[in-house]
């Protein structure tokens, strides 16, 4: 706003404060730092399906032509298919458990206070913060002292274990805004407490199901160190790929594989996010 | 036909751990009444009308609904239905689904159920708006639909639960003329709770004061302004001048008594009160105080004094007048007539009041 009174002290202060304030902005230092930033981030990453179409085994510039091959080649490599399986059965079985274990305990942080609830809070979000590597050898330890064999079951014990912080955050954040005289209008208007599960509280935190679902499938397909510690001889996707980079001739069908469990990973994680949005939205 | 008594509530308590929230609740509602708990925050209010839902159970007494104990009966089977503070609209529905809810549960069939929300929407005037979504609705859009959702099952007894706090003030006085109207086109028995005393008074029957857990006065708006049982009430209903005074007679349901400032005085005895004594408090509301620089006609008490406040409410004037032996101010409301404040403060006053005006409070504590 000009008015007569505000017009000369904008003029006082012209030279002093915007013409420096332009100069410095005349280089995008920012632009730069940020695009900088996001080529060292995903130029890599970038570089696994790039190669994946590559016409020869050696990981190297300049490529020598187009080629599905690899891709191809992938549907007859039947110990791959086998490391397959056993990684969507892990991923399936440690979603479902971490989500259930997750709404659980989020529906008791959120709606309840108790003794301890602060404590109990901070042990479930500590595989957060704790070195995989130190989770996986003291669980190899235990699970060894208790008799049970490394097999799918000690992964997806152990995968449950860091994919629950994943299903208590979501979860917690379909019930933060979840009124709960909703449940009570249900009941008061004729409705059973099952039938209120059924009718008001599953469609409400529904989508923070499917996202929490999503996640910790996830972050069980993808984790390595635990599976390398716990799998005994029923290798998970990413230790049979580790394996398997250590013959040159086998990298490019580990190249084809790597992009479309990137490309599932990141529809996983957007549909994911979809749905924690929604959740939000709808509460 | 006489009225029969929808509600008997009796010796109802309720305790959380050792604090005891309501104690020996005693009520009957008739049928078609509409009835207000008022109270402050914490007095037990909310317990009472969440007792009578079935949300909470009683730990001691008996609670009747039409003629039937409700001690075994779940909130899901009682024949009430609650408007909630927060409306609690189901957010994943949309407005006619939303009250429809109950009715699918009936068993009604289609026709019968699209009818009867049609029916419930047109009554809060919310017609033609069953597709909108929940999360589109405003403030007092949502309290319509809350209110609907819940008439539309046909209660014998509809709860409110502080249902005009979340309202702007316009909206509110609105809406309190509105449900006044529906309750009784409808005449079906409405209990609510409140803080407001205003809304209290507008829109109740009777109104049910509770302080601490403990019902204290049940009477017609106009009788509990007119007649409180005590302090507490007396001040927690409009403003209250509370004066001091010495029974020097009784006699024919009057007590002659010296008040405070204002000498002797006729008061008519309050029959509402219950702790009696020699040692008096009176009340008198502010606007049943007559203020005037010359002494005024016709007036039974008379007390000089001098202004120390004057604000303007627009519909009326306040004043504060100090006198010698009246240890706080005395409020006095006038009536804003002529656009003027005719008092300033340090004017030398009179105030003038009729024997009807004073209000007997029973005997003063200690």
């Amino acid at each position: 706003m000009n008015t007569p009174t505000s017009e000369p002290l904008a003029k006082a202060l012209t030279p002093a404060i915007r013409k420096p304030r332009r100069r410095s902005l005349r280089f995008p230092w920012l632009l730069v730092y940020a695009i900088a930033y996001l080529v060292f981030l995903y130029l890599p990453v970038l570089l696994l399906p790039l190669f994946s179409f590559n016409d020869g085994t050696i990981v190297a510039f300049p490529m020598k032509g187009f080629t599905l091959k690899w891709y191809a080649q992938l549907g007859a490599q039947d110990t791959l298919l086998q490391a397959m399986v056993n990684s969507l059965i892990v991923g399936s079985v440690t979603a479902l458990a971490a989500t259930s274990l997750g709404l659980f305990a989020a529906r008791a942080y959120v709606r309840y206070r108790f003794k301890g609830r602060e404590l109990s809070e901070g042990l479930v979000m500590l595989p957060l913060v704790i070195p995989g590597i130190i989770v996986a050898s003291s669980m190899l330890v235990l699970f060894i002292a208790l008799g049970l064999k490394p097999s799918l079951t000690t992964v997806i014990l152990g995968h449950v274990f860091v994919a629950l912080p994943f299903a208590v955050s979501i979860m917690k954040s379909a019930f933060d805004d979840f009124d709960q005289s909703l449940e009570e209008a249900a009941f008061d208007l004729g409705e059973s407490v099952i039938g209120t599960f059924r009718r008001v509280t599953l469609p409400i935190v529904a989508p923070g199901i499917v996202a929490s679902l999503l996640v910790t499938f996830t972050v069980s397909f993808d984790e390595f160190v635990l599976a390398f510690f716990l799998s005994g001889n029923q290798p998970t996707l990413p230790v049979y790929i580790w394996s398997q980079i250590r013959f040159p001739a086998k990298l490019p069908n580990t190249l084809a594989l790597g992009s479309l469990l990137l490309l599932a990973s990141v529809v996983l994680l957007l549909i994911a996010e979809y749905f924690r949005r929604r959740s939000n939205k709808s509460a | 036909m006489t009225r029969q008594n929808i509600i008997e509530i009796s010796g109802v308590e309720k305790r959380f751990g050792s604090f005891i929230a309501v104690r020996d609740l005693n009520l009957s509602l008739k049928e078609g009444e509409f009835f207000s708990l008022l109270g402050p925050s914490g007095c037990g209010k909310t317990t009472a009308l969440r007792m009578i839902a079935g949300f909470q159970d009683h730990d001691a007494g008996t609670i009747r609904i039409d003629g039937q104990d409700m001690a075994q009966i779940p909130a899901n089977k009682r024949p009430t239905n609650m408007v909630f503070q927060s409306y609690a609209i189901f957010p994943h529905l949309n407005v006619g689904d939303n009250v429809a809810f109950g009715l699918r549960k009936l068993n009604l069939g289609k026709a019968e159920t699209d009818a009867r929300v049609a029916e419930a929407l047109e009554m809060v005037e919310l017609g033609g708006l069953q597709s909108r979504k929940a999360t589109e609705l405003s403030g007092g859009q949502r309290q319509r639909v809350a209110l609907a959702r819940a008439l539309v099952m046909r209660p014998k007894v509809l709860l409110l639960d502080e249902p005009l706090s979340a309202l702007d003030k316009n909206l509110r006085e609105a809406m309190q003329f509105e449900m006044r109207r529906l309750q009784q086109k409808l005449g079906i028995t409405f209990v609510m709770v409140t803080h407001d005393q205003y809304e209290a008074m507008t829109m109740s029957d009777r109104i049910g004061v509770m302080f601490k857990g403990q019902l204290k006065q049940v009477d017609k708006p106009e009788v509990l302004y007119a007649r409180p049982c005590s302090r507490e009430v007396a001040a927690f209903i409009g403003g209250m001048n509370f004066l001091d005074a010495s029974v020097t007679a009784k006699a024919e349901g009057k007590l002659q008594a010296q008040v405070q400032g204002f000498g002797p005085l006729a008061i008519d005895v309050n029959p509402n009160v219950t702790r009696r004594g020699t040692k008096l408090l009176t009340g008198i509301r502010p606007e049943q105080l007559e203020i005037s620089a010359k002494k005024p006609e016709g007036y039974d008490g008379y007390l000089q004094g001098t202004v120390t406040n004057a604000a303007f409410y627009g519909e009326n004037v306040h004043y504060h007048v100090t006198a010698a032996g009246v240890p706080q101010p005395i409020a006095v409301s006038v009536p804003n007539y002529f656009h003027t404040v005719d008092h300033q403060q340090g004017d030398p006053v009179w105030l003038g009041v009729q024997n009807a005006s004073v209000i007997d409070l029973g005997a003063r504590e200690a």
